[in-house]
């Protein structure tokens, strides 16, 4: 009797597991399909043969050259570029990101927003190059700042320089910032300033005790991405400079070209691993950080 | 009392825009002024924009950037409206899985999926340019991903498709003509977003050797800065304006996830 039982269970058990794959799997296939095969499968790969010899057996060799130099000061001053431009670009952003979702019409939220995208987005060469006709030996701008008493090129200034690139870079990171930084200004609710104003606080007390508090972490999450953003920036910078500030991107691109040689031919991968390493101390945490204030910004 | 509210609102409003303004414009218009230049005669003429416009080239890599475009926002929008569809109407237990690795390309810097993707693809994906919407359509997943979410999330979509299965209509049918429709800013939003994104993205493409518009003016630099210069401003300065004159001629209504 029972044996008769589990016999016919099997089938069934079969055609329940068919359903459910069908219910709850199967439409997700395509997109996993894709995205595994585009995405997981070469950032795997990349992984794995990150930690391969010349002669395919596994080494830490690669990622040991990786972090000495010259490639260790490539990490160093693309983390310092990825920290200074989102130092200078994340206050001024945050700020035109609450002046203009508190006080402008939706026209003007909606332009900017627009031009935010744009700037944010399709920079890389286009950027470049307009800096180079605003901001060269020869462009109006640098005449501008000369007239106003401030030669740009007294000095060792270059725009391939740390401080040029720094310049050019706040040029994507600050309207980036807009972007990022718009949805959190505007959870902020005017009950809460309201309720604050009628329980006597002034505009100071409500800053201190409730608007910074509040907004502080967004803030410090689209840091974050603005540091990852600056850290892994490409274009830009193989645009402008010529080989004389060595970051971690480049130094890829030239391994990945064959523009220049190594002893390992992995040595390209591990340093790829080492800043997908870096970005995620900061993507990751940016994530968190947005799913938890997203729950309160819920309206 | 109305026009003191205002007083006391515009001031800060009026100065963020005007710096952002200025900090906009300024390297812009600077830029635009050197393109402008013909230092032959030492006066001012379109000579660069002429030259730009004349290469064969320009329309060929701009023909090429944009269907190139076309075809990553079709992956898109194919796969992934009826993915979201699924998972906002099943509530599977796998949506925080596809959740989570619709931001996962955020987390990756650009220049390691491309080191990637050159030492993982067979030969016939590697040879042929089809591979790069694919690429473009991951890098533009977290975006794309989260517009439309947000979309299905401000619209009954249970009651939507249960009205439209009832009245006969299959699930093709319904998606096409009753939730897209629904949801015609969010797309909109995904299309402009997938699109701007796959028509400017150059560290990718250059890396794994191929030629699109952004990369051919990078070639064009090598020869005739000038024109390189004129052709950065158009690829800046056309989008912009395009993408502001059409925000400010859809209504509003249209205009989902953002109150």
């Amino acid at each position: 009797m029972t044996s008769q039982v589990m016999e016919e269970g099997a089938p069934l058990r079969r055609r329940a597991f068919l359903a459910s794959f069908t219910k709850n799997f199967l439409p997700a296939v395509p997109f996993v399909l894709i995205f595994g095969f585009f995405f997981l499968f070469p950032i795997a790969r990349l992984i794995y043969v990150s930690f391969l010899s010349n002669d395919n057996n596994f080494t830490l060799s690669n990622f040991r050259t990786a972090i000495q130099e010259p490639y260790r000061t490539g990490f160093i001053n693309s983390i310092k570029i990825g920290v200074f431009s989102a130092a200078i670009a994340a206050f001024p952003g945050a700020l035109a990101a609450y002046f203009i979702e508190t006080r402008g019409n939706s026209k003007l939220r909606r332009t900017i927003a627009v031009m935010s995208g744009v700037l944010a987005n399709t920079g890389g060469v286009p950027l470049a190059f307009m800096f180079y006709a605003a901001l060269g030996i020869q462009g109006q701008l640098t005449k501008i700042l000369k007239y106003l008493g401030w030669d740009l090129y007294s000095g060792t200034f270059s725009l391939g320089s740390f401080v040029g690139l720094l310049i050019v870079y706040s040029y994507f990171q600050l309207p980036l910032m807009i972007i990022v930084f718009s949805p959190a200004i505007v959870s902020l609710r005017r009950e809460w300033s309201e309720a604050a104003r009628n329980l006597g606080a002034n505009q100071f007390n409500y800053w201190i005790r409730i608007g910074i508090p509040l907004l502080f972490p967004s803030f410090m999450a689209c840091s974050l991405l603005l540091f990852a953003s600056g850290f892994s920036a490409y274009a830009t910078a193989n645009a402008l400079t010529v080989g004389n500030l060595p970051l971690t991107p480049l130094q890829i691109g030239g391994l990945l070209d064959g523009n220049v040689s190594a002893a390992q031919l992995n040595l390209g991968k591990a340093l790829g691993v080492v800043m997908i390493v870096i970005s995620a101390c900061a993507v990751i945490p940016y994530l968190a950080i947005q799913r938890r204030s997203a729950k309160w910004q819920k309206r | 009392m109305a026009k003191a509210i205002r007083m006391k609102l515009l001031p800060p409003l009026a100065l963020t825009l005007l710096l952002l303004g200025l900090f906009v414009f300024v390297p812009m218009l600077s830029a635009f002024e050197y393109s402008i230049r013909t230092p032959a005669t030492g006066g001012y003429g379109w000579t660069h924009y002429h030259w730009a416009i004349s290469e064969e080239d320009f329309f060929h890599y701009i023909f090429r950037s944009t269907w190139l475009s076309g075809v990553t926002v079709l992956i898109t929008l194919l796969i992934l409206v009826p993915t979201l569809v699924w998972i906002h109407l099943s509530d599977s237990k796998i949506r925080g899985i596809i959740d989570g690795l619709s931001l996962l390309p955020l987390v990756i810097p650009v220049v390691a999926f491309a080191v990637g993707a050159q030492i993982s693809f067979p030969e016939f994906v590697q040879n042929t340019v089809l591979e790069l919407p694919f690429l473009y359509f991951v890098l533009a997943l977290p975006y794309a991903y989260r517009s439309l979410d947000i979309g299905l999330n401000s619209i009954p979509l249970k009651t939507l498709s249960e009205a439209a299965r009832s009245a006969g209509a299959n699930w093709l049918r319904t998606i096409i003509s009753v939730i897209i429709p629904v949801i015609r800013g969010s797309v909109m939003a995904t299309i402009a977003l997938t699109f701007a994104l796959s028509l400017g993205e150059y560290t990718l493409t250059v890396l794994l050797h191929w030629d699109t518009f952004p990369t051919w003016v990078t070639y064009v630099a090598q020869d005739n800065i000038l024109g390189a210069i004129a052709i950065s401003m158009m690829s800046l300065i056309i989008p912009f304006i395009i993408l502001t004159a059409v925000t400010l001629v859809i209504p509003e209504r249209n205009m989902q996830g953002r109150k």
